[in-house]
């Protein structure tokens, strides 16, 4: 019986479920200020593409996919046929990740990276309201605002750089499959990497 | 008692948990070395169970893992975040390796996510298949192991890890047997006699469990065997009101064509904890209705509900019951009250008997309420006190009971059960007119309308009452009875009293007509509360049903007036009255809440105050619903007045509103860790995360002398 309430107030104290941005649901809205301190609102990009990427420079999962120069590929390639990337860095503040918008931006610059917005999450309230968990986190929003694609970046989950070129890559796919204009073939996968440090 | 002891638990484990942010934070911001520098955080090792391979027999060899203290790594399925651990074994010709036997993992809470994993001393068990023929001299053993170290950061670690073993035709038990043992006993496997099924509902898996005899699960924790089937931070609630089952929370997207769901049991810890076990299910899955299991009062943050004991949950009752007669919604029912007051002194049999039927009444439909309410709750619903108002057909039927109600008080209609039973009285039942009948179905009407006002002073009382047993617990609530009744009773038992109230007269039937009008402005109160749960059309259906009802109690007098014939044209605006309910009844009473945050108030969300008190913000957690007139009368008085909002503003409080005009289950938990089952509650979290209750009834003044007693940064 202790342990039986222990257990339960523990339950009951500990977060449970995120709200998500799930594959056929409208993306949660939301407004950040980015490195350069633009003001920044998913709304604004209504009628085009977007991409949403959950990073943090410290992760290895991150640098696997930047090391390797693929995510910064995949930016270019797609940025320059109008579609819009968002960087999201979710790091509280308090965390020994956590980078400053002009380091943050440094970074990026220093990586060749090519993203419409790099944003500041400090506060953790956009990666809530997308259940994003790991970075690299990777969200596909079409045009509507309808998420189309959720979960991880390819199929290869590790964080090995090597590992990129005989990866599935789910974001191309899916960025493909809606330039094409037919339904999203894998809309949703298990995300992996490092845990967010909200 | 356990409940003080789970409460020091608590308080011991969030104080270790702030000391280590504050440790991390110091760490951080004075520079020191970054954690995640590239020294390793877990040792890794091959060992084998024996000290020599024999031909043609399983050779059992694990992978150690060592971890540092808080670091972990993780298990095949990794939960929120990480990787599995790999070995990729390089092996001589004819060796086989099977998979690797995972020990059941543990879940390691990060921030809101909750990943699978391992800490400290750790074996992954490997059976290797030796060959007949393998060459005697020796073997080695080549494993390429990959892993994902992680703190609160992670790096990914590696090793290619050798053993070498002589090949002999018998082998003894190696250093390592004994902790080989003890790893077995942690592999699950599926169990003998131990069945499991599961239902879906929505995002919700129930999972039931036979349990084979001997075996018990106080603590059951689920791991699932696939990724992206269940969401791993949720709460896993244990439900044991009908056998043994867990409810488990779906991950997004939801697989609605899952046909099973596999995975580990950990029982009580686990085997290496006393009476802890694990086992392998697979649960066939089929859809159907999972009710949010009721966890029982958890050892809440505050102290008044679990903490009580029977004879403070039966004063607290009583004078709970008192006060209630002063709560804003009973007001309508202590017209009725008055009404009938004041007939009874026109009547010569003996008013204690009045009193009597009234309290009795009231005490009945108190225990009626709860035992409907205990039985639900044992059924598993997540309802609260004040649930019948979170149902649009409810509200709707409400509002038609008030209607009728007044007018009856305007004349409009007499109310008899036909020619044959004479002219019993119905509707003088209810406003209790004319014998002890009236007194009791008063009695029973307050009872149901207060109901959605007895929240604040019943729900410490229903707190405690949930956990005790049944026959306890009913006599909690005949005792709020009880003291609800009491005033009236005083009343009738002291008639002298009553003498000072005017005499009987014209002005009678006058007053009883003028009562309508309260009855009337219930409704538009109740039609308010309904245009929170339903559209607009829905509110007009209701108004329809008014309309429709109207006309019918209309031609109804008219019969009973002598026309008889209009009898048939109120059975057809009876049929009306019906047909226009049926939307109503039928409607989804989870169906979005409109009723929006309110300038300057933030939606609540469990995540967003648990960041928000990490973060050091003072919160202030208004526990409200539409329908709850006392919660709508703080709001006026206290809450939304200039110096409060001004002073909120100042100590930058964020004020965050728990809208419980709907359903909403994770409300109903938040008001659980309270010991409550009803709004209002208002809650305020100091700069340090620490929770102050605030009363029930507010004023500018309770509000003010609360904010002045807490720990806020602007002090």
């Amino acid at each position: 019986m202790k342990a039986a309430v222990i257990v339960a107030a523990i339950a009951a104290f500990s977060p449970s479920v995120f709200a998500a941005a799930v594959p056929g649901q409208a993306a949660p809205e939301f407004r950040a200020v980015d490195v350069t301190g633009k003001t920044v609102a998913l709304s604004d990009f209504r009628g085009k593409t977007v991409v949403v990427e959950w990073n943090n420079p410290n992760c290895p999962f991150v640098q696997k996919h930047y090391t390797s120069g693929n995510m910064q590929a995949l930016q270019k390639q797609n940025t320059s046929s109008g579609v819009v990337w968002l960087a999201v860095n979710s790091t509280a503040s308090s965390h020994s990740d956590y980078l400053p918008p002009a380091k943050l931006a440094a970074w990026f610059a220093d990586e060749k990276a090519a993203p419409t917005a790099i944003l500041m999450d400090t506060s953790g309230d956009i990666g809530r309201a997308f259940g994003a968990k790991v970075t690299p986190h990777m969200f596909v929003i079409d045009p509507n605002g309808t998420v189309i694609y959720a979960g991880a970046i390819d199929d290869k989950r590790s964080a090995n750089p090597a590992d990129v070129k005989a990866a599935n890559n789910y974001v191309a796919a899916a960025l493909s499959d809606a330039r094409s204009g037919k339904p999203v073939a894998t809309s949703s996968s298990s995300a992996y990497g490092c845990s967010i440090k909200y | 008692m356990d409940e003080n002891l789970a409460m020091q638990m608590l308080r011991l484990i969030s104080s270790l948990i702030g000391v280590w942010f504050a440790v991390c934070t110091a760490a951080a911001a004075q520079g020191l070395p970054r954690f995640g520098a590239p020294e390793p955080h877990v040792k890794a090792e091959l060992i084998a169970a024996t000290d020599a391979a024999v031909p043609g027999q399983p050779l059992q060899v694990g992978l150690r893992l060592v971890h540092d203290p808080e670091w972990h790594t993780y298990w095949q399925v990794p939960g929120d975040s990480g990787l599995p651990t790999r070995i990729n074994w390089a092996l001589p010709t004819g060796v086989v390796a099977g998979p690797i036997e995972w020990p059941h993992p543990h879940r390691l809470p990060a921030g809101p996510l909750v990943n699978f994993g391992y800490e400290g001393d750790t074996l992954l068990l490997t059976t290797l298949k030796l060959p007949a023929d393998l060459a005697h001299g020796t073997v080695t053993l080549d494993a390429k192991t990959e892993w994902l170290e992680c703190r609160d950061v992670c790096i990914p670690g590696s090793a290619d890890l050798k053993l070498t073993l002589p090949v002999k035709a018998q082998a003894a038990p190696s250093s390592h047997a004994a902790r080989f043992a003890e790893a077995r006993k942690l592999v699950p496997e599926p169990v003998d006699g131990l069945a499991a099924r599961g239902t879906t509902e929505a995002n919700r898996i129930r999972i039931a469990l036979d349990l084979p005899a001997g075996r018990k699960a106080d603590r059951i924790e689920f791991f699932p065997l696939q990724e992206g089937r269940i969401e791993p931070a949720a709460a896993q609630v244990l439900d044991a009101a009908n056998g043994t089952a867990l409810v488990l929370t779906a991950a997004q997207p939801v697989k609605a064509d899952a046909k099973a769901l596999a995975g580990v049991i950990v029982a009580n810890g686990g085997p290496a904890k006393p009476g802890g076990w694990t086992a392998l299910v697979d649960a066939p899955l089929v859809a159907g209705t999972v009710p949010l299991p009721v966890t029982g009062a958890p050892a809440g943050a505050v102290a008044s509900g679990p903490t009580m004991t029977l004879l403070a949950a039966l004063g607290a009752a009583f004078v709970g019951g008192l006060i209630l007669n002063l709560m804003p919604c009973v007001f309508p029912v202590l017209s009725l009250k008055l009404i009938g007051l004041a007939q009874h002194r026109t009547h010569s049999g003996p008013m204690a008997a009045h009193g009597a039927a009234f309290a009795v009444g009231v005490v009945l439909s108190f225990v009626l309420l709860a035992g409907l309410l205990i039985a639900l709750q044992k059924a598993g619903s997540a309802l609260g006190w004040g649930f019948q108002l979170q149902t649009p057909w409810v509200v709707a039927s409400l509002t038609l009971l008030f209607f009728v109600i007044g007018l009856n008080l305007l004349g409009v209609y007499e109310f008899t059960f036909g020619s044959g039973l004479g002219n019993t009285r119905a509707a003088d039942a209810l406003v209790g007119k004319s014998d002890w009948r009236g007194s009791f179905g008063t009695g029973v009407l307050a009872v149901i309308v207060a109901s959605p006002c007895t929240a604040p002073f019943m729900s410490a009382a229903l707190g405690y009452a949930i956990t005790q047993p049944a026959a306890l617990a009913l006599s909690v609530f005949a005792m709020l009875g009880v003291g609800m009744a009491t005033p009236y009773l005083l009343l009738t038992l002291f008639p002298a009293l009553l003498s000072k109230l005017p005499r009987p007269g014209r002005w009678m039937e006058l007053f009883k007509q003028f009562m309508a009008f309260p009855m009337f402005a219930t409704c538009v109160w109740l039609l308010w509360v309904l245009a929170q749960q339903v559209d607009a059309g829905g509110v007009a259906l209701a108004l329809g049903v008014l309309v429709a009802a109207g006309f019918t109690l209309w031609s109804l007098g008219l019969a009973q007036r002598g026309a008889s014939r209009f009898r048939w044209v109120a059975l057809a605006g009876a049929v009306l009255a019906a047909v226009t309910f049926m939307p109503i009844a039928t409607s989804d009473p989870g169906s979005g809440s409109k009723t929006a945050g309110g300038a300057g108030w933030v939606e609540y969300s469990p995540e967003k105050l648990a960041q928000l008190t990490a973060d050091g913000k003072p919160v202030f957690v208004d526990f409200t619903a539409a329908w709850c007139v006392t919660c709508q009368v703080n709001k006026r008085v206290a809450l939304n007045t200039d110096k409060v909002i001004n002073r909120f503003a100042a100590e930058g409080i964020v004020r965050m509103k728990a809208d419980w005009t709907n359903r909403n289950e994770r409300i109903t938990q938040a008001l659980a860790q309270f010991g409550r089952n009803g709004v209002p509650l208002y809650v305020l979290y100091d700069t340090s995360g620490k929770p102050t209750v605030l009363p029930e009834i507010l004023t500018e003044g309770t509000v003010l002398a609360a904010l002045d007693k807490v720990k806020l940064a602007s002090r």
